[in-house]
Protein backbone atom coordinates (compact mmCIF):
# COMPACT_ATOMS: atom_id res chain seq x y z
CA UNK A 1 0.00 0.00 0.00
CA UNK A 2 1.34 3.44 -0.85
CA UNK A 3 1.34 5.96 1.94
CA UNK A 4 -1.02 8.85 1.55
CA UNK A 5 -0.46 12.23 3.13
CA UNK A 6 -2.54 15.37 3.13
CA UNK A 7 -0.85 18.30 1.28
CA UNK A 8 0.07 20.22 4.47
CA UNK A 9 1.47 17.15 6.06
CA UNK A 10 3.33 16.28 2.87
CA UNK A 11 4.97 19.71 2.80
CA UNK A 12 5.96 19.42 6.44
CA UNK A 13 7.41 16.03 5.77
CA UNK A 14 9.42 17.31 2.78
CA UNK A 15 10.71 20.31 4.74
CA UNK A 16 11.86 18.05 7.54
CA UNK A 17 13.84 15.91 5.12
CA UNK A 18 15.34 18.84 3.25
CA UNK A 19 18.79 19.59 4.62
CA UNK A 20 19.29 23.36 4.89
CA UNK A 21 21.16 24.24 8.08
CA UNK A 22 21.27 27.89 9.07
CA UNK A 23 24.34 29.54 7.49
CA UNK A 24 27.10 30.39 9.99
CA UNK A 25 28.47 33.24 7.88
CA UNK A 26 28.01 36.91 8.81
CA UNK A 27 25.72 38.84 8.55
CA UNK A 28 22.51 36.88 9.13
CA UNK A 29 20.90 35.95 5.82
CA UNK A 30 18.65 38.78 4.60
CA UNK A 31 14.90 38.02 4.70
CA UNK A 32 14.28 38.90 1.06
CA UNK A 33 10.82 37.37 0.78
CA UNK A 34 9.51 39.32 3.76
CA UNK A 35 11.27 42.51 2.65
CA UNK A 36 9.91 42.35 -0.88
CA UNK A 37 6.40 41.50 0.25
CA UNK A 38 6.15 44.53 2.48
CA UNK A 39 7.82 46.80 -0.09
CA UNK A 40 5.51 45.73 -2.93
CA UNK A 41 2.59 46.08 -0.60
CA UNK A 42 3.66 49.62 0.31
CA UNK A 43 4.01 50.53 -3.36
CA UNK A 44 0.66 49.00 -4.25
CA UNK A 45 2.12 46.27 -6.50
CA UNK A 46 0.51 42.88 -6.71
CA UNK A 47 2.39 40.41 -4.49
CA UNK A 48 5.18 38.43 -6.11
CA UNK A 49 4.86 34.72 -5.57
CA UNK A 50 8.13 32.83 -5.30
CA UNK A 51 8.08 29.25 -6.30
CA UNK A 52 7.49 27.10 -3.26
CA UNK A 53 8.17 23.40 -3.54
CA UNK A 54 5.85 20.93 -1.85
CA UNK A 55 7.95 17.79 -2.11
CA UNK A 56 11.61 17.08 -1.58
CA UNK A 57 12.42 16.44 -5.24
CA UNK A 58 15.23 14.17 -6.25
CA UNK A 59 18.95 14.13 -6.93
CA UNK A 60 20.04 12.97 -10.36
CA UNK A 61 23.08 10.72 -10.03
CA UNK A 62 26.44 12.26 -10.94
CA UNK A 63 28.08 9.84 -13.34
CA UNK A 64 31.34 11.61 -14.22
CA UNK A 65 34.01 13.62 -12.46
CA UNK A 66 34.00 17.37 -13.00
CA UNK A 67 37.24 17.07 -15.00
CA UNK A 68 35.44 14.78 -17.46
CA UNK A 69 32.13 16.61 -17.47
CA UNK A 70 30.56 19.01 -19.89
CA UNK A 71 29.14 21.92 -17.94
CA UNK A 72 26.30 24.24 -18.88
CA UNK A 73 25.25 27.53 -17.32
CA UNK A 74 21.89 29.24 -16.93
CA UNK A 75 21.68 32.79 -15.62
CA UNK A 76 18.40 34.49 -14.76
CA UNK A 77 19.98 37.94 -14.63
CA UNK A 78 18.64 38.89 -18.07
CA UNK A 79 22.10 38.57 -19.60
CA UNK A 80 22.52 39.31 -23.30
CA UNK A 81 25.44 39.93 -25.63
CA UNK A 82 25.71 43.29 -27.34
CA UNK A 83 23.98 42.91 -30.71
CA UNK A 84 21.24 40.65 -29.28
CA UNK A 85 17.78 41.93 -28.42
CA UNK A 86 17.58 42.85 -24.73
CA UNK A 87 14.94 41.43 -22.40
CA UNK A 88 11.82 43.35 -21.46
CA UNK A 89 10.41 43.64 -17.95
CA UNK A 90 6.86 42.32 -18.20
CA UNK A 91 7.05 38.55 -17.88
CA UNK A 92 9.59 38.01 -20.65
CA UNK A 93 9.80 34.22 -20.97
CA UNK A 94 12.32 34.19 -23.83
CA UNK A 95 15.93 33.04 -23.64
CA UNK A 96 19.25 34.13 -25.13
CA UNK A 97 22.03 31.75 -26.02
CA UNK A 98 25.45 33.11 -25.20
CA UNK A 99 28.56 31.54 -26.66
CA UNK A 100 30.78 30.16 -23.90
CA UNK A 101 33.71 31.76 -25.72
CA UNK A 102 32.09 35.21 -25.60
CA UNK A 103 34.15 38.10 -24.28
CA UNK A 104 33.24 39.38 -20.82
CA UNK A 105 33.16 43.00 -21.97
CA UNK A 106 30.40 42.20 -24.51
CA UNK A 107 27.96 40.98 -21.84
CA UNK A 108 25.00 43.14 -20.82
CA UNK A 109 22.10 42.82 -18.40
CA UNK A 110 18.46 43.83 -18.52
CA UNK A 111 16.60 42.82 -15.39
CA UNK A 112 13.72 44.31 -13.44
CA UNK A 113 15.90 44.57 -10.34
CA UNK A 114 18.03 47.38 -11.75
CA UNK A 115 19.21 48.32 -8.27
CA UNK A 116 21.19 45.12 -8.16
CA UNK A 117 22.88 45.59 -11.52
CA UNK A 118 24.94 48.72 -10.84
CA UNK A 119 28.21 46.78 -10.53
CA UNK A 120 27.27 44.03 -13.01
CA UNK A 121 26.92 46.69 -15.71
CA UNK A 122 30.57 47.58 -15.02
CA UNK A 123 31.87 44.06 -14.39
CA UNK A 124 29.59 41.28 -15.74
CA UNK A 125 31.73 38.68 -13.91
CA UNK A 126 29.78 39.33 -10.68
CA UNK A 127 26.71 37.59 -12.14
CA UNK A 128 27.79 35.73 -15.26
CA UNK A 129 30.97 33.78 -14.47
CA UNK A 130 32.15 33.35 -18.03
CA UNK A 131 35.83 34.15 -17.39
CA UNK A 132 36.05 31.95 -14.30
CA UNK A 133 34.50 29.05 -16.25
CA UNK A 134 36.78 29.62 -19.25
CA UNK A 135 39.80 29.51 -16.93
CA UNK A 136 38.59 26.39 -15.14
CA UNK A 137 38.19 24.68 -18.50
CA UNK A 138 41.69 25.75 -19.59
CA UNK A 139 43.13 24.38 -16.35
CA UNK A 140 41.35 21.07 -16.87
CA UNK A 141 39.25 21.43 -13.70
CA UNK A 142 36.12 21.27 -15.89
CA UNK A 143 36.15 18.76 -18.77
CA UNK A 144 34.49 21.09 -21.24
CA UNK A 145 31.98 23.90 -21.45
CA UNK A 146 28.68 23.86 -23.33
CA UNK A 147 29.04 25.66 -26.67
CA UNK A 148 26.29 27.99 -25.57
CA UNK A 149 25.28 29.20 -22.15
CA UNK A 150 21.68 30.23 -21.58
CA UNK A 151 20.18 33.31 -20.03
CA UNK A 152 16.66 34.27 -19.12
CA UNK A 153 14.79 36.80 -17.08
CA UNK A 154 14.12 36.38 -13.37
CA UNK A 155 11.20 37.84 -11.45
CA UNK A 156 8.55 36.51 -13.84
CA UNK A 157 5.18 36.90 -12.18
CA UNK A 158 3.45 34.17 -14.12
CA UNK A 159 4.50 30.67 -13.03
CA UNK A 160 2.30 29.40 -15.85
CA UNK A 161 4.58 31.23 -18.31
CA UNK A 162 7.65 29.80 -16.61
CA UNK A 163 6.29 26.28 -16.91
CA UNK A 164 4.67 26.51 -20.35
CA UNK A 165 7.11 28.79 -22.16
CA UNK A 166 10.39 29.35 -20.35
CA UNK A 167 11.22 25.81 -19.27
CA UNK A 168 10.46 24.26 -22.70
CA UNK A 169 12.65 26.92 -24.36
CA UNK A 170 15.49 26.25 -21.93
CA UNK A 171 15.02 22.52 -22.31
CA UNK A 172 15.28 22.68 -26.10
CA UNK A 173 18.49 24.71 -25.79
CA UNK A 174 19.96 22.45 -23.09
CA UNK A 175 19.22 19.28 -25.08
CA UNK A 176 21.53 20.40 -27.87
CA UNK A 177 24.43 20.84 -25.46
CA UNK A 178 24.78 17.21 -24.25
CA UNK A 179 25.52 18.29 -20.71
CA UNK A 180 26.67 16.31 -17.67
CA UNK A 181 26.23 19.14 -15.16
CA UNK A 182 24.29 22.37 -15.08
CA UNK A 183 25.20 25.42 -13.01
CA UNK A 184 22.37 27.87 -12.30
CA UNK A 185 22.92 31.43 -11.16
CA UNK A 186 19.73 33.27 -10.22
CA UNK A 187 19.02 36.94 -9.78
CA UNK B 1 15.33 28.90 -10.68
CA UNK B 2 14.53 26.15 -8.17
CA UNK B 3 11.68 25.08 -10.43
CA UNK B 4 14.13 24.78 -13.32
CA UNK B 5 16.68 22.89 -11.20
CA UNK B 6 14.09 20.40 -10.00
CA UNK B 7 12.87 19.90 -13.56
CA UNK B 8 16.32 18.99 -14.89
CA UNK B 9 17.29 16.81 -11.92
CA UNK B 10 14.12 14.84 -12.43
CA UNK B 11 15.16 14.29 -16.04
CA UNK B 12 18.58 13.03 -14.91
CA UNK B 13 20.75 16.13 -15.27
CA UNK B 14 22.49 17.17 -12.02
CA UNK B 15 22.22 20.89 -11.25
CA UNK B 16 23.72 23.29 -8.76
CA UNK B 17 22.11 26.63 -7.89
CA UNK B 18 24.55 29.22 -6.62
CA UNK B 19 22.42 31.88 -4.96
CA UNK B 20 22.57 34.68 -2.41
CA UNK B 21 19.00 34.68 -1.10
CA UNK B 22 18.85 31.91 1.49
CA UNK B 23 15.12 32.22 2.17
CA UNK B 24 14.17 32.14 -1.52
CA UNK B 25 16.38 29.10 -2.06
CA UNK B 26 14.89 27.37 0.95
CA UNK B 27 11.32 27.99 -0.23
CA UNK B 28 12.10 26.41 -3.60
CA UNK B 29 14.01 23.43 -2.16
CA UNK B 30 16.39 22.98 -5.09
CA UNK B 31 18.02 19.53 -5.16
CA UNK B 32 21.50 21.06 -4.82
CA UNK B 33 21.55 24.60 -3.49
CA UNK B 34 24.61 26.58 -2.55
CA UNK B 35 24.34 29.80 -0.56
CA UNK B 36 26.90 32.60 -0.91
CA UNK B 37 26.31 35.28 1.72
CA UNK B 38 27.04 38.27 -0.51
CA UNK B 39 24.51 41.01 -1.30
CA UNK B 40 22.23 40.22 -4.24
CA UNK B 41 23.87 41.04 -7.54
CA UNK B 42 27.20 39.40 -6.67
CA UNK B 43 26.30 35.72 -6.88
CA UNK B 44 29.58 34.91 -8.61
CA UNK B 45 31.93 37.24 -6.74
CA UNK B 46 33.12 40.72 -5.97
CA UNK B 47 33.31 43.39 -8.70
CA UNK B 48 36.70 43.93 -10.35
CA UNK B 49 38.11 41.04 -8.34
CA UNK B 50 38.82 38.24 -10.77
CA UNK B 51 40.59 36.21 -8.10
CA UNK B 52 37.55 36.20 -5.83
CA UNK B 53 35.21 35.46 -8.75
CA UNK B 54 37.40 32.52 -9.74
CA UNK B 55 37.56 31.19 -6.20
CA UNK B 56 33.80 31.44 -5.69
CA UNK B 57 33.05 29.50 -8.88
CA UNK B 58 35.83 26.98 -8.26
CA UNK B 59 34.65 26.24 -4.71
CA UNK B 60 31.03 26.05 -5.85
CA UNK B 61 31.85 23.43 -8.47
CA UNK B 62 33.99 21.49 -5.99
CA UNK B 63 30.90 21.08 -3.80
CA UNK B 64 28.78 19.74 -6.68
CA UNK B 65 29.65 16.10 -6.05
CA UNK B 66 29.27 16.23 -2.27
CA UNK B 67 25.46 16.21 -2.02
CA UNK B 68 24.09 12.98 -0.63
CA UNK B 69 20.55 14.28 -0.25
CA UNK B 70 18.65 17.37 -1.41
CA UNK B 71 19.54 20.52 0.50
CA UNK B 72 21.41 23.81 0.72
CA UNK B 73 25.06 24.12 1.69
CA UNK B 74 26.85 27.35 2.49
CA UNK B 75 30.02 28.49 0.80
CA UNK B 76 32.18 30.04 3.51
CA UNK B 77 32.84 33.53 2.20
CA UNK B 78 32.06 36.81 3.95
CA UNK B 79 32.20 40.32 2.55
CA UNK B 80 31.51 43.05 5.09
CA UNK B 81 32.58 45.86 2.75
CA UNK B 82 30.08 44.65 0.17
CA UNK B 83 27.21 44.95 2.63
CA UNK B 84 28.29 48.47 3.52
CA UNK B 85 28.56 49.36 -0.15
CA UNK B 86 25.00 48.24 -0.84
CA UNK B 87 23.44 49.66 2.31
CA UNK B 88 22.46 52.87 0.57
CA UNK B 89 20.82 50.86 -2.18
CA UNK B 90 18.74 48.90 0.29
CA UNK B 91 17.54 52.15 1.86
CA UNK B 92 16.52 53.63 -1.49
CA UNK B 93 14.33 50.63 -2.16
CA UNK B 94 11.39 52.09 -0.33
CA UNK B 95 10.97 54.46 -3.23
CA UNK B 96 9.73 53.25 -6.55
CA UNK B 97 12.69 53.79 -8.80
CA UNK B 98 12.01 50.85 -11.06
CA UNK B 99 11.42 51.13 -14.77
CA UNK B 100 7.89 50.25 -15.87
CA UNK B 101 7.04 46.61 -16.51
CA UNK B 102 6.25 46.64 -20.20
CA UNK B 103 7.24 44.72 -23.31
CA UNK B 104 9.84 47.14 -24.67
CA UNK B 105 13.36 45.64 -24.59
CA UNK B 106 15.47 47.41 -21.96
CA UNK B 107 18.93 47.94 -23.40
CA UNK B 108 21.88 48.65 -21.18
CA UNK B 109 22.91 51.43 -23.55
CA UNK B 110 21.86 53.17 -26.77
CA UNK B 111 24.59 51.50 -28.84
CA UNK B 112 23.25 48.03 -27.93
CA UNK B 113 19.81 49.14 -29.10
CA UNK B 114 21.19 50.42 -32.38
CA UNK B 115 23.17 47.21 -33.04
CA UNK B 116 20.24 44.92 -32.20
CA UNK B 117 17.76 46.88 -34.31
CA UNK B 118 20.17 46.95 -37.23
CA UNK B 119 20.36 43.15 -37.05
CA UNK B 120 16.57 42.78 -36.99
CA UNK B 121 16.10 45.12 -39.93
CA UNK B 122 18.60 43.30 -42.13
Amino acid sequence: MTSHREPDEQLKHARALYLAPKPQTKPEPVAYIEQTRSRYDGLGYPPYQWFEADDIGELAPISKRLSESRLGLISSAGTYVTGQTAFFYKDDASIREISSSAVLADLRFSHIMENYLVEAWQDPGVLFPIEALQRLEQQGVIGSLADNFISCMGGIYSQRKVINELIPAIEAAVEQQELDLLLLVPL
Amino acid sequence: MSLIARHFEKKGLPTLILGSAFDILKAGMPPRGLFLNYPLGFETGKPFDKKNQFEVVESALAIFESFEQPGIKTIEYEWQAGWEMTLERARAEGEDSRSPRDTTPKYQNAEDKRLAEMKINN
